[in-house]
């Protein structure tokens, strides 16, 4: 919708709202409609040229005195609008969609909150709507969601058994858990890691288990990791490897932080990039995973770390035949 | 505005002279002037999703139609929201990262705040899912699908030139935080899945809106559900070394220990391909023992990658 139409929206509401809301201040109303206090300033004075009629009685009157003297705002004469419009569709949609989103990591009496809400704003929507639109967050086990939320919601320290992406290991570690959050269709918890002594990023299908210690969160004032560009910055110590992809693999072009290079045309289609990871382990993993499709250009160590890897685990398979052993 | 509020404080209907005398801008206006401001306020009202209804005042004579707003149709009805309900419909006002959509769902909230309704998100801790769209072709594709538009795009797959597409889009779906269009590719005259990022150019509208029907719920279901990993139907035998291959662990059916430093893990899987994939990854520390065909996918991979080095 354009920006008049917005505005349009906008006054609609502010009349019911002020009738219900005397004497209001201006910066309360701002921050309610989500707009500067300027803006509402400027839709009041068009609110006084609207009305039934033009005749004193028929426009809708601001009370200028109140709005200059003490920023405070009191209408009258518009008793004809005492309610707010539907929702229209557009505004239907992107909520039910916004709704179905929390459905999908809300757990336990949360969902049926969820869902008496989606109920009632679906009869709040003038006319049919149709929202087909869907979203899915990856499986995760349930038990160990509810545990974390509620840990949460409750500022209780965690203890989890976590498997890292980076390194192979599995760790106990003790946390105090500071929000719950979905970002690509996972869901996080972001904790502050006694460990580490550092806040640090836990994605919920890779916990293996997690239970409450019965402590509360220490309290910490520690802000919350600006997620902008994604969950993965690339520090001054990341490690990084140049590499080069066949076609089959670059879909790795979007999924992982990688600076794009100029690739020697060999006419195959391969494109250059470096990748930059926590580690050299990572990296190994992801050419490995995807060996003949991902090729290492430098680090030399790297590609030879690569190559003995596969060695010995070709060798396991010619010295050991497995199935004739027992 | 004032024709909105005209409209909205009759019973009668009122014609169109009617609310020519009673609206100043109109009455200052051409007839010719009037008659376009009064089609394009319409329009504008239909687009605030405010029904305009047009009849007449007497059955019995066949005077010039009149209009007005039914009260009841256009006005928010009380939804009886509980204090949680309304602090959910907060949290869900800030799912949205994509300008357009967040907008839509602010001024939504405003609507209910101006029914009296009272958020205040602390009431509720839950997770806080932000959905973003940056895909290109969002705004058009998401438009096809809540209007039911055929539409046409330039698409491109991995490794090919981009070929057109003719579609009568069913949905979109997020998954891993992109976005996907389910529907009838009408040149292959079968369902298929879209990824909006491999859109290229516009999306345009290739027919009326509505003019096809969606099929059933179980249709759109199946089709969004085949790009999403199926579920495990086969288990391999694996053996690890102790402590190594947590990933391949955490999904373990069963765990024998064979030695001091081996064990023997049972992992259920769907893709032998995905599987073989994450195996190689984790080079000497896991061995296949069963079966063969992921043996030998393994033992393919890694002899791929020895030869890269050659």
């Amino acid at each position: 919708m354009n920006r008049s139409g917005q505005q349009v929206l906008r006054m609609l509401a502010l009349v019911p709202y002020l009738q219900g809301n005397e004497g209001v201040p201006v910066a309360e109303v701002a921050r309610e409609f989500g707009v500067t206090p300027a803006q509402i300033r400027a839709d009041l004075r068009l609110l006084m040229f609207t009305g039934v009629g033009e005749y004193a009685g028929e426009l809708i009157d601001v009370d200028l005195g109140a709005l200059d003297a003490d920023d405070v705002v009191y209408i009258r004469d518009a008793e004809f609008m005492q309610r707010p419009l539907r929702l229209t569709s557009a505004e239907g949609i992107a909520l039910i969609v916004a709704l179905r989103t929390l459905r999908a990591s809300a757990t336990g009496a949360q969902l049926a909150v969820v869902d008496s809400a989606l109920a009632k704003l679906e009869s709040a929507v003038g006319g049919e709507v149709e929202a087909p639109v869907g979203v899915h967050l990856d499986e995760d086990d349930a038990a160990v969601r509810a545990t974390i939320v509620d840990a949460t919601a409750a500022g209780r320290r965690l203890r989890l058994e976590y498997v890292g992406a980076a390194r192979d290991e599995r760790t106990v570690r003790e946390v105090d858990p500071q929000r719950v959050f979905v970002e690509q269709g996972r869901r996080y918890l972001e904790a502050w890691c006694l460990r580490a002594q550092d806040l640090r990023f836990f994605r919920f299908d890779r916990v293996v288990s997690a239970e409450a210690t019965g402590d509360p969160v220490e309290d910490r004032t520690v802000a919350p990791r600006a997620l902008g560009d994604g969950l993965f910055t690339v520090g001054a110590d990341a490690a990084s490897a140049v590499l080069d992809l066949d076609p089959a693999a670059h879909w790795l072009i979007e999924y992982y932080p990688v600076d794009e290079l100029a690739a020697p045309d060999v006419g195959d289609g391969r494109r250059r990039v470096r990748l930059f990871a926590s580690d050299l382990g990572w990296i190994r993993r992801l050419v490995l995973r995807n060996a003949g499709t991902v090729h290492v250009v430098e680090p030399a160590s790297l590609r030879d770390d690569v190559v003995c890897w596969a060695r010995s685990a070709l060798d396991a398979y010619s010295d050991d035949d497995p199935t004739s052993q027992e | 505005m004032n024709l909105i509020f005209t409209l909205l404080s009759t019973r009668q209907y009122l014609s169109k002279e009617q609310l020519r005398q009673a609206i100043a801008d109109y009455r200052d206006s051409s007839q010719l002037a009037f008659e376009r401001k009064f089609e394009r306020d319409k329009e504008e009202l239909r687009e605030l999703g405010i029904t305009v209804e047009t009849g007449s005042n007497d059955k019995y004579f066949d005077d010039e139609p009149g209009y007005r707003i039914r009260r009841d149709a256009v006005e928010l009805p009380d939804l009886a929201l509980s204090r949680e309900e309304a602090a959910v419909l907060g949290l869900a006002a800030q799912v949205w990262e994509h300008a357009g959509l967040a907008q839509d769902s602010m001024s939504a909230l405003v609507k209910l705040k101006a029914a009296g309704v009272t958020i205040d998100t602390d009431v509720v801790r839950m997770a806080e899912p932000k959905l973003s769209a940056n895909e290109p072709a969002f705004d058009a594709a998401w438009d096809a699908c809540t209007r039911r538009v055929p539409v046409a795009f330039d698409y491109r797959r991995p490794g090919q030139d981009p070929s057109r597409r003719h579609v009568q889009p069913w949905g979109i779906v997020s998954w891993r935080g992109r976005w996907y269009l389910t529907g009838h590719d009408t040149d292959r005259d079968a369902p298929r899945v879209f990824r909006l990022s491999r859109v290229v150019g516009e999306v345009t509208a290739d027919g009326a809106p509505g003019s096809y029907e969606v099929p059933d719920d179980a249709d759109v279901q199946a089709t969004a559900a085949s790009f999403l990993p199926s579920s495990p139907d086969r288990s391999a035998v694996l053996r690890i070394r102790r402590d190594r291959g947590q990933g391949l662990r955490r999904s373990a059916e069963s765990t024998r220990a064979l030695s001091d430093d081996l064990d023997e893990v049972v992992v259920p899987y769907a893709s032998g391909w995905d599987l073989a994939a994450e195996i190689a990854s984790y080079g000497p520390d896991v061995v296949v023992v069963e079966p063969s065909d992921l043996r030998e996918a393994v033992v393919d991979r890694l002899r791929a990658a020895v030869q890269d080095a050659s």
